[in-house]
């Protein structure tokens, strides 16, 4: 099932093109996107895909045994995703010793605070929101022009994979308070795609 | 001291708070009554969360001078939301139904994240400037608040002796708890932030 097909998603409503579309990603899609605002996005998503790897773990420990190897993979991942941003800094000359915007914290304050006192079905669904909603934004991009590599790495069918798996996940873990975490996600990637366009 | 260090190296936060269009129209008394109570609903929520993190503190220390200072400090806010209680019954407000702005909500989202998830010391951090910008605005309203006031009760709370003596309290825990770092720092300063945000939240700005 694709991304789209998912309750979670339908029930979104406008949310979900707003998440998942911005001007920043049109102009990143149209090359005409300044090197500097890139930089400036890949700082705050770096900081962004560190403190998601506690949320993850944290979800990882409260979640029951059938989840386990599909949160596992996908710390794996984020783990690689982490690495390939600190092997490429001097390439890409972005640093990645700078302060969090105030978007990017008060996302990453509400993942973690959520893992911590939300059951674990909710975590879960906000995680796949975090993920499909990614992978939805860059996937709706052709992979050309100067940021054709990034698209690409961001819409591969390995990630594809991954969101159907955690979105089969939540749909055998439903809770009463998923739909409305899963929207406060999509508001937090509204914003941070916001951030990335007006700096 | 570093609760000294860090108060004073933010201090244009504090002033701003002060020179803030709520603060300022609660200190002259001409805050609309809407408009205070909208403030004393997102505060109740704010002190739920506040309370919690008082408690974690608590759950993660081990030495008998600060268990109880925190247990002092969580009578403390339990008293605050008693007062919250008593203006929401006044003033009829429903503190069952609501909705925290996205101010209050990205301050807990910060406070319980430190609370859960990082050091004691970077909790407390988080805590701190609370009380302290509280007791700051107290002192600095009293000032002008006559017998007439319609928010003298608010003001002498947090003007008041009490309040000042927990918010040492506290200062002192900090300055046990937590070293001179990076962390530290931007726990304090970004949560002296979320108080000058918070106002701006009650206004809708």
């Amino acid at each position: 099932m694709a991304a789209h097909d998912h309750s979670l998603v339908r029930n979104a409503g406008p949310l979900w093109d707003e998440a998942t579309r911005s001007p920043f990603l049109d102009a990143l899609a149209a090359g005409s996107l300044s090197a500097d605002a890139f930089r400036r996005w890949l700082g705050q998503d770096y900081l962004f895909a560190s403190r998601l790897m506690a949320f993850q773990a944290i979800l990882l420990s409260k979640a029951p045994r059938d989840c386990h190897q599909p949160l596992i993979e996908g710390l794996a991942a984020l783990d690689c995703e982490l690495g390939w941003f600190e092997s490429h800094t001097t390439r890409l000359l972005v640093d990645l010793d700078i302060a969090p915007h105030a978007t990017c914290r008060r996302y990453t304050d509400f993942l973690i605070r959520c893992a911590y006192t939300e059951p674990y079905p909710v975590p879960l669904a906000m995680l796949f929101g975090v993920e499909a909603s990614y992978l939805a934004a860059w996937s709706a991009l052709l992979p050309s022009g100067p940021y054709a590599e990034f698209i690409e790495r961001w819409s591969s069918a390995d990630f594809a994979a991954y969101v159907r798996l955690l979105g089969a996940l939540a749909d055998r873990n439903p809770h009463e308070a998923a739909q409305e975490h899963f929207n406060e996600v999509l508001g937090h990637e509204r914003e941070f795609w916001k951030m990335s366009w007006e700096g | 001291m570093l609760h000294d260090v860090l108060w004073r190296s933010n201090l244009h936060l504090a002033h701003s708070c002060l020179a803030h269009p709520f603060v300022q129209a609660l200190g002259e008394g001409t805050l609309k009554a809407d408009l205070f109570r909208a403030f004393i609903a997102q505060d109740a929520f704010f002190l739920g969360a506040f309370r919690k993190a008082y408690a974690l503190a608590l759950a993660r220390s081990d030495e008998t001078e600060s268990i109880t200072s925190l247990y002092e400090l969580l009578g403390g806010v339990l008293e605050e939301l008693k007062l919250h209680r008593a203006y929401a019954t006044e003033r009829r407000i429903d503190l069952e139904i609501l909705v925290p702005n996205p101010a209050c909500r990205a301050y807990t989202d910060f406070l319980l994240r430190t609370a859960w998830h990082t050091s004691l010391g970077e909790a407390i951090a988080a805590m701190t400037p609370c009380m302290r910008l509280y007791a700051y605005l107290g002192r600095e309203l009293a000032s002008k608040c006559s017998l007439h006031h319609p928010y003298r009760r608010w003001i002498e709370t947090y003007s008041g002796e009490e309040f000042g003596r927990l918010a040492r309290r506290l200062e002192t825990l900090l300055d046990r708890a937590a070293a001179d770092n990076r962390e530290i720092r931007d726990s304090y300063r970004y949560a002296l932030q979320c108080e000058l945000d918070f106002f701006s939240g009650v206004l809708g700005i």
